[in-house]
């Protein structure tokens, strides 16, 4: 059979409004990216396989194909790990502040509705291993969802070496720690409550009996924690999400932000805090970054602290309200006046030009489109 | 708006609803159902009756926050949402079965029928085999009987269908039994009423007497 009028599933057009929305979300970020000083960066949609050996495949499957040489090659299923490629093989001064914009491709489960074609913008950091990188993406997140007029979005902070720290210190021997790890991570209560029934009786039986549920609000979660016999590498991690929280309030008043200490790092480079945005009524997050200073060792041998954020500019699109549809005016001339028509295109505002040779056909245009016409011809009068 | 709960017809339905009432939630609709599908008696929780195989679509999508299906299910469709609790009910096994003549050690690439392709694959992955296939929609127990594949990987609650058509097991895989699956980000958005329906079903089962 000839596909030529079926698209591939988990694939879809944009076009109109949808697609409007999405091209103003982009500018908007983009100006703020621009704003700041940040420099643009385009990678391509083709990269070797290879390149996104980091990342967890079970929720980034690519579209492969095969190079000339029989290399698998895939349409890139993310946007960080191409700039740690770059900057690993480029030779580029750090510190760098890097945005980009552009689309990643994931094999969704087929026929399951969902789209396998994201539109994301973002930013990397690289090279600024202080926590004025985190706190840039956070002043940048928050900005780019106000500009998008973004409502009552909850920012999510979280970080990995809490869950680390937590179970270094637990007296079980290592199988159980990784077992009670798993279970945390998967939420399996069954499971976790068995294996921390064995700590009970312990100075972290308290903390434990909470920490799957250890989310959401953030001095509500940092209350639980205080339950914990102290522990040195943790408080190092509670410092620095009690000065990023402190920053927000400040910044922020109003910002809702939660904390959750039961979750694993977004994936494995992840060397620090992580930060998400959601809102109430919806499935997915508006943006998500974090500090990965692991980044760039698939790459190379030295380390190189990195931060990044990337919007979800679907998710964005998603929550903004279309533009309303003022009436278009529709501008009906002959060749002859083109350059009266293009002044009069200039002055006025949400217009085109009539590209139809009769007055009737010009009629019938701005009918069905629901336009107002603008006669610049002496025809049918 | 209320928290969806995409509920597995039949026999989960049977099990699971008893503990939903215990668990303070009205499930006076679904009793009476008729042909509705949609029961929204009850003022904070929504529930929708869907085929197991259809509870994770919605769930993935976040059309629904709460999922109640069998962990057969959850594990041949690669489940990544957090299968919370084991509500205890609805308990069987996976089982490997054949005929009185079937020779697990024959030295050959067997042919195995099944509904759970994934399940199958992993099993004998895991015992270093590698088997050819064949999915079967339903009564699984016919395909050695008619020789279409040398062994069977199905679940059973008894044994009674198996020993009925003469089949016998030869390993037991693992075991089944229903869960409460959350979507992940649900989670976060109504954690303090998902907490409290997670810890009314976990008291539920002691008042019930179902065990872990």
């Amino acid at each position: 059979m000839i596909k030529n009028r079926n698209l591939p599933s988990g694939t879809r057009d944009e076009f109109g409004p949808r697609a409007a929305v999405k091209e103003n979300i982009s500018s908007q970020l983009f100006s703020i990216f621009k704003q700041r000083g940040f420099t643009k960066l385009t990678t391509p949609i083709l990269e070797y396989a290879d390149v996104f050996k980091p990342l967890n495949l079970a929720n980034y499957r690519p579209y492969q194909l095969l190079d000339e040489q029989g290399e698998a090659l895939v349409l890139r299923p993310d946007l960080t790990l191409p700039v740690a490629r770059m900057m690993s093989t480029t030779g580029v001064e750090l510190p760098a502040k890097w945005y980009y914009g552009g689309d990643v491709f994931r094999v969704k489960k087929q026929l399951s509705g969902s789209y396998n074609q994201v539109t994301q913008a973002g930013i990397e950091l690289v090279g600024y291993s202080s926590i004025k990188g985190e706190l840039e993406c956070l002043t940048i997140a928050l900005a780019g969802c106000q500009a998008t007029g973004i409502k009552e979005m909850t920012l999510e902070l979280s970080d990995a070496r809490f869950v680390e720290g937590v179970l270094a210190a637990l007296p079980v021997p290592e199988p159980t720690k990784v077992a009670l790890k798993q279970a945390l991570f998967t939420k399996n209560l069954t499971v976790y409550n068995q294996i921390s029934e064995l700590l009970a009786d312990t100075e972290f039986g308290e903390f434990l009996s909470e920490w799957p549920w250890l989310f959401g609000d953030f001095d509500t979660v940092m209350k639980v924690v205080q339950r914990l016999p102290k522990i040195p590498k943790v408080q190092t991690v509670i410092d620095s999400l009690n000065a990023v929280n402190q920053f927000i309030k400040q910044m922020a008043p109003n910002q809702h932000v939660v904390l959750d200490l039961s979750i694993p790092s977004p994936q494995t480079y992840y060397t620090g805090m992580a930060f998400r945005g959601y809102t109430q009524n919806a499935s997915d997050y508006l943006f998500s970054g974090g500090r990965y200073d692991d980044l760039l060792t698939s790459f190379q041998q030295i380390k190189e602290p990195a931060v990044g954020l990337a919007f979800d500019v679907d998710a964005l699109a998603d929550r903004v309200p279309l533009p309303d549809t003022a009436k278009q005016t529709l501008i009906y001339f002959d060749s002859a006046q083109w350059q009266e028509a293009e002044e009069v295109l200039q002055e006025t505002p949400n217009s085109t030009l009539c590209l139809a040779d009769s007055r009737d056909e010009a009629n019938r245009i701005a009918v069905s489109n629901n336009q107002r016409l603008l006669n610049l011809t002496k025809e049918g009068e | 708006m209320p928290i969806k709960i995409a509920l597995t017809k039949g026999r989960v339905e049977q099990q699971v609803v008893p503990l939903l009432e215990a668990s303070g939630i009205d499930c006076s609709g679904i009793r009476n159902k008729g042909r509705r599908l949609i029961f929204d008696e009850d003022p904070v929780y929504e529930t929708i009756l869907v085929k197991g195989p259809d509870v994770l679509t919605y769930l993935n999508s976040g059309s629904v926050h709460l999922g109640i299906v069998g962990s057969d299910i959850l594990a041949e469709q690669n489940n990544t949402q957090y299968a919370m609790l084991d509500l205890g009910v609805g308990r069987c096994r996976f089982v490997l079965a054949s005929t009185g003549d079937f020779d697990p050690q024959q030295v050959r690439r067997k042919i195995i029928a099944t509904k759970y392709p994934n399940i199958t694959k992993r099993y004998f992955q895991s015992i270093g085999e590698d088997v050819e296939i064949i999915r079967i929609e339903g009564s699984v127990e016919l395909a050695p009987l008619i020789g279409l594949a040398d062994a069977i990987v199905d679940i059973t609650e008894t044994g009674t269908t198996l020993r009925e058509n003469n089949l016998h097991v030869y390993a037991e895989l693992q075991p089944v039994s229903t869960q409460l699956v959350v979507n992940r980000l649900a989670l976060k958005q109504y954690q303090s009423e998902i907490r409290t329906l997670v810890e009314n079903l976990q008291k539920a089962k002691l008042n019930l007497g179902v065990n872990e």
